[in-house]
């Protein structure tokens, strides 16, 4: 069953931890292979969009923002309004997508995208913020349909143990996805450029997706798989 | 109204109906930039529900009564709001609220307006759904209000140092006010257009300004 729009893919995590980095990489790992959008949601007007526009890896009306008046968690998860409308208007504009990467603006650990709105989500923290944050968990470390660790090539200057992240992540996550990863390196941005290609395989096979953040998967439908 | 209604016109005036409010100051954030202080919120709402507030709840009660096309309605709700800043943050706040409306109450008229209007003007839209969800006049004329300053007091939190219960007291205390200008706006049964439009010509100059800033938090 073919999906009739394009792939939602939530990006979240704290601030600083390379988010929009990490989409530039992606735009330009997978840009010639599939049609992409991005929908910033930004804190103080549209500082992502432009740090994205600014790297040229996609045309800029395939580049948008949402405004979220400073709470960018209530603009993902409790009123999508917004961003909902934003990413219609944003294939209206630019023409039929097969991909649309949601980014949220920087937020702590306890947010997380309605799986209304972002089909799947990556959640990305990054080595220099502590190495004890996959201990202390949340929804996003949790129950993400991946988890990030960014910036591992900073571990050695902050002191921060990248196996020991990524094992207590793997106990806490089993056996939903890690990812260490370092945009510094040439293909850094490789292993969640696969993870986004899955993704996007499996939602063109089944017409849509769920989220893990949704929780227990239900897949009492009316269609066969 | 029966309990049933009154309870589907609290779910409408709750902000954590999705639709995308919370991004909105409606020109306090321009205002503070401008020098307005803390204890003029209330004067600063006030002013709004006079200027802005009272005539979008007469488009949206007409847009209720179904007695005019809603294209006119646009149209009349366009003439009354020149700039092109508040038109857009308007045509956004009531495209959200339809989207999300569209899911919540059952009925053609929010899809077909949903489908056929460019501007969709949130008081225009708010008077489809109240429609949708069989509120009368006053109702529909007390949300218009209501909204506009909850979100003014609200937005008002992330601006100035205030206590968030003294806020709420503002707005409480802007009742008798929001009640007499619904009366008033629900027993007027004229035409919009021969209907009383004021104008806040200084919010609609700072709006272009506030567009123009780099760091700000509020979409308006």
């Amino acid at each position: 069953m073919q999906a009739d729009r394009a792939l939602r893919v939530g990006i979240v995590g704290p601030v600083g931890s390379g988010k929009s980095h990490l989409i530039a990489a992606l735009c330009r790992e997978l840009a010639g292979e599939c049609r992409v959008g991005v929908v910033t949601n930004d804190i103080y007007t549209t500082e992502d969009a432009e740090f994205l526009r600014s790297t040229g890896v996609l045309p800029a009306d395939r580049i948008s923002a949402v405004q979220t008046g400073g709470c960018p968690h209530t603009a993902i998860r409790d009123d999508i309004a917004a961003n909902l409308e934003a990413v219609s208007e944003l294939e209206a504009a630019a023409g039929p997508l097969d991909l649309v990467f949601v980014e949220s603006g920087g937020d702590n650990l306890t947010a997380i995208f309605s799986p209304a709105l972002a089909d799947v989500q990556a959640f990305v923290i990054d080595v220099a913020a502590g190495d004890d944050i996959p201990r202390k968990g949340g929804p996003g470390i949790a129950r993400a349909d991946l988890l990030v660790i960014n910036k591992t090539d900073l571990a050695p200057h902050v002191g921060a143990d990248v196996e020991l992240m990524v094992a207590e992540s793997r106990r806490r996550r089993d056996p939903l996805p890690v990812h260490a990863t370092s945009l510094r390196a040439p293909d850094g941005a490789a292993a969640v450029a696969g993870w986004v290609r899955e993704r996007l395989a499996a939602f063109h096979a089944h017409g849509h997706l769920h989220s893990s953040a949704e929780g227990a998967p239900d897949h009492h439908h009316a269609h066969p798989h | 109204m029966d309990a049933e209604r009154t309870l589907l016109a609290m779910v409408l005036a709750d902000s954590r109906f999705p639709a995308g409010a919370h991004a909105h100051s409606l020109g306090l954030e321009q205002a503070v930039a401008g020098g307005l202080r803390a204890g003029d919120v209330p004067a600063f709402a006030a002013a709004r529900l006079r200027l802005v507030a009272e005539a979008d709840a007469r488009v949206a009660v007409a847009a209720r009564r179904g007695d005019t096309p809603l294209a006119d309605l646009d149209e009349e709700w366009c003439a009354r709001c020149p700039s092109p800043v508040l038109r857009e943050a308007a045509r956004r706040l009531g495209a959200q609220l339809l989207r999300s409306a569209a899911s919540v109450f059952e009925g053609r008229r929010i899809p077909a307006y949903r489908a056929t209007s460019r501007a969709t003007p949130r008081p225009v839209a708010l008077g489809v759904v109240a429609a949708a969800a069989g509120l009368d006049d006053e109702a529909v004329a007390l949300l218009a209000l209501y909204d506009d300053a909850a979100t003014v007091t609200s937005a008002a939190l992330k601006l100035l140092p205030l206590d968030p219960a003294v806020t709420t007291r503002w707005l409480a205390e802007l009742a008798p006010a929001m009640a007499l200008a619904a009366r008033a706006v629900a027993a007027d049964r004229r035409p919009v257009a021969d209907q009383p439009a004021p104008a806040a010509v200084a919010l609609e100059l700072a709006a272009t300004a506030h567009q123009r800033h780099k760091e700000r938090l509020f979409a308006s």
